[in-house]
């Protein structure tokens, strides 16, 4: 993996940069930390950083026309935006030491000329003398200041200059107007900055606005002889004091990075939980006391967008930033055995529901990234198996024993269920393509979308998976499929958009004769994860309802993964209790699902809630979940009963040797077994080896058996006691993913 | 709680012996490493109790998941 396969999923994501106000300050001052700063009275502290971006924080405190004030987002509050340049020079005032830092190293050799010792020429001359260059500034009038030496307030600049020139070392020739570059001749670097309608020595034609370079590779030119005001007089010296450091060092002219785009100071973001507070009016004649510039400061509000990882469990749970999320992706690809990776329970516990794109301004999907992440490491062989097995198992069983088509000649519908319909009632599928067949001549193709293959970064499957479903609808005679699950309509669109589909719903809900039940008198539509973007099938969903008499309230949240997506509950199982319980919480009234893995997620969590089909077929349904096992006898009595119904073909499920096997499995152990995916038939398969064999461990005092089967992913254990031939209670089923090596 | 001994307790199907507690070779995610469970002297054949799967097993199983 190259880095940049990983860093372009989050290239777009604006976290960590400035805040609009610090693309509009002339010295991207970073208000955030300053503020920050200042907020908490760490005088000295936000001092540094003032001085560090503005260079002379009495001139700019006091000098300063704010332009941060018009980006400012404490105007969304309906407040005023922050008193910046008050608080600055609150900072200046109660800033114990204010003594500019001596920095130790070695002095240069090269040397410098500063033609002006106004604002743009001293904050270059204070930069490069600061690095050690020797520098030299020459000065037609008596003394520094420029513009400003008419100010009233000069004293206090004067002051200012005086202190941040006290711990370097620079030559100031005053009195010496320089009329010719030749005079400068000996000098490795020259800075023009003679001030409005100063001389630019015959060199404005070449002057480079960008880069503050002109058609003599050693001179360069800025400041109020340019057009800059005085605050970016103050900016542009000080940057380029640092090309010129480049230039000294290497010879070439190059853009320091990070460059800001002003566009930038237009991106907001929607503050949606901050509250109004007015703005701190000073009480004093001498500007804010320091209790008051606190306050004023605690105003800011940060703005750093981290939308994403306040609205996603997951993302709040690990609280990794987007752009150090993508980096870990890609060095996680590079680990090897002895380097720890870093982003492993992040990248398997992601719903990949798609939340954080819709919610993101610029449209980042970290679950993508971690996608991409899950594809990477199953390529690598580096992923955990056990995270994913059961449901690739289920696909492969989808896939092979459990799918079946029907499809009468000339249908333009082949009604495609998905794998999780049936098996979760089969009476969902039986009424919907009892339907679909009288109404349409629909056929019915019952198999896997490959959303488990997707989810655990498969390619291999999927692409195998995709192929496969092109060549039977290619020998259907390529009909419109029909879909009543969201999921499996999102991958059709994802890798087979050849194939037309249409929502079931969208297609029952056009059917006027069709009223569902009023189950309830209100309640809310819980709208798949998947089925965001969909306005065909969410709508036909409300229609139906509606239909029934049902009072619809819409959702704070739409399109929020019930839990289910990602396949992610195995990886991290108490972050999966999380959400299906708040998704349980998300509306106080009963909830209209269309997708068979919300129904079972909610029922999983006492939800009150109805899968739209019950309404529409009326049909009685509790909160009861079928087992594992149970959903697959439904997936093959649906095949079974078709098959024999409308072709007369019998269908001969694969035979076990175990099937006979009847198992007592008391609820407690059930609940633990459904939660850890271990099926009644894998527990079976245990017992009759064991049994078979005499393989397993006998405890003579409760007249009790262990026994365990070693699969390729998991070694299964299950603990059992005889009550009849053939009958066992089940005592403990439990599973470990590590292997012993028996000697 | 007092631990249960299931070397006491359980009795290898198959050879009729009690099991010992033995040094035995673990893998998962490429790693190795040895921990004591109780064993078939005879055979060999390692016991793995529920405690011990669902607890420190796991445990290590997260952590060589997430190295």
């Amino acid at each position: 993996m190259k880095m940049e396969e990983a860093t372009r999923f989050t290239s777009r994501c604006i976290n960590g940069e400035p805040a609009s106000c610090s693309f509009a300050c002339p010295f991207h001052l970073d208000m955030r930390s300053f503020l920050e700063k200042a907020g908490k009275g760490r005088w000295a502290a936000a001092y540094k950083e003032l001085k560090k971006s503005v260079v002379f924080p009495v001139i700019v405190s006091t000098l300063c026309d704010q332009p941060c004030r018009e980006r400012c987002q404490r105007t969304l509050t309906g407040d005023e935006p922050i008193a910046i340049r008050d608080i600055e020079a609150a900072v200046v005032r109660y800033a114990k030491s204010r003594k500019p830092e001596a920095y130790f190293i070695p002095p240069k050799t090269q040397t410098v000329a500063v033609v002006g010792a106004g604002l743009a020429g001293l904050s270059c001359a204070l930069g490069l003398a600061e690095k050690k260059y020797q520098v030299t500034v020459f000065e037609a009038r008596e003394g520094w200041g420029g513009c400003l030496r008419e100010h009233s307030e000069f004293e206090k600049f004067d002051e200012d200059i005086k202190l941040q020139f006290s711990a370097v070392s620079v030559e100031f020739k005053f009195g010496k107007e320089i009329k010719s570059l030749d005079e400068l001749d000996g000098f490795d670097a020259i800075y023009i900055a003679t001030g409005q309608d100063g001389s630019s020595f015959g060199l404005s034609d070449s002057w480079d606005s960008e880069m503050l370079i002109t058609s003599n590779p050693k001179v360069f030119m800025g400041g109020g002889l340019c057009g800059a005001s005085p605050m970016e007089a103050i900016a542009q010296g000080n940057e380029l004091s640092k090309t010129i450091e480049t230039f000294l060092q290497t010879g070439n002219v190059i853009k320091s990075p990070g460059g800001y785009d002003k566009s930038y100071c237009g991106r907001y973001l929607d503050h949606e939980d901050a509250r109004s507070v007015p703005l701190v009016k000073a009480t004093g004649a001498d500007g804010y006391s320091e209790q008051e510039a606190k306050q004023e400061a605690q105003r800011c509000l940060k703005c750093d967008c981290e939308k994403c990882m306040r609205s996603c469990e997951m993302l709040a749970l690990f609280r990794k930033k987007p752009h150090r999320m993508a980096i870990e992706v890609f060095t996680d690809s590079q680990s090897g055995s002895l380097s720890s990776r870093t982003m492993t329970r992040e990248t398997y516990s992601c719903n990949i529901c798609g939340y954080c794109k819709s919610i993101c301004p610029e449209s980042v999907d970290l679950g993508e990234l971690l996608r991409f992440s899950r594809t990477a490491r199953m390529n690598a062989g580096t992923h955990p198996a056990a995270l994913h097995d059961f449901w690739l198992r289920e696909m492969d069983f989808s896939t092979g024993e459990g799918e079946f088509r029907i499809v009468p000649d000339n249908s333009e519908y082949v009604f495609f269920p998905g794998c999780q319909l049936g098996a979760s009632n089969p009476e969902h599928v039986y009424g919907a393509y009892n339907y679909l067949r009288e109404k349409y001549n629909a056929g019915i193709y019952t198999s896997c979308c490959g959303a488990p293959a997707y989810w655990a970064g498969d390619e291999k499957r999927m692409n195998g998976n995709v192929e496969r479903i092109k060549r039977e609808w290619s020998e259907m005679g390529e009909p419109v499929f029909v879909f009543a699950c969201a999921t499996c309509e999102s991958i059709f669109s994802i890798f087979m958009p050849e194939i037309k589909r249409i929502s079931l719903y969208e297609l029952l809900a056009k059917d006027e004769s069709i009223v569902p039940a009023e189950a309830f008198s209100s309640a809310s539509v819980f709208d798949p994860c998947a089925a965001r973007g969909d306005e065909n099938m969410m709508e036909g969903v409300r229609t139906l309802a509606q239909r029934g008499g049902i009072q619809l309230e819409e959702l704070k949240e739409k399109n929020r993964c019930c839990g289910y997506g990602g396949h992610m509950r195995i990886a991290n199982p108490k972050l999966y209790d999380q959400i299906t319980e708040n998704r349980s919480r998300a509306g106080d009234k009963p909830y209209i699902v269309y997708c068979a893995n919300c129904r079972e997620v909610f029922a999983s969590r006492e939800k009150e809630c109805r899968h739209i089909l019950d309404l529409v077929f009326g049909l009685e349904t509790g909160l009861d979940i079928p087992s594992l096992e149970e959903k697959r006898k439904n997936s093959l009595n649906i095949k079974k009963t078709l098959l024999k119904e409308l072709t007369g073909v019998d269908f001969v499920p694969e035979a076990h040797e175990w099937d006979s096997l009847k198992l007592e499995i008391p609820r407690d152990v059930q609940k633990e077994m459904d939660e850890r995916l271990i099926s009644e038939s894998d527990l079976k398969e245990t017992i009759w080896m064991a049994e078979k064999n005499e393989d397993r461990f006998y405890n003579e005092t409760e007249d009790v058996y262990t026994a365990s089967m070693v699969k390729p992913v998991l070694t299964y254990w299950v603990k059992y006691k005889k009550k009849a031939p053939e009958v066992f209670e089940i005592l403990e089923a439990y599973y470990h993913r590590m292997h012993f090596i028996e000697e | 709680m007092a631990k249960m001994n299931e070397e006491k307790t359980w009795k290898c199907g198959k050879c009729n012996e009690e099991l010992k507690k033995k040094k035995t070779l673990f893998e998962y995610m490429g790693h190795k490493f040895s921990h004591e469970v109780p064993t078939c002297p005879k055979c060999g054949k390692v016991f793995i109790s529920k405690e011990l799967a669902e607890g420190r097993m796991a445990e290590v199983e997260e952590q060589l998941e997430d190295k």
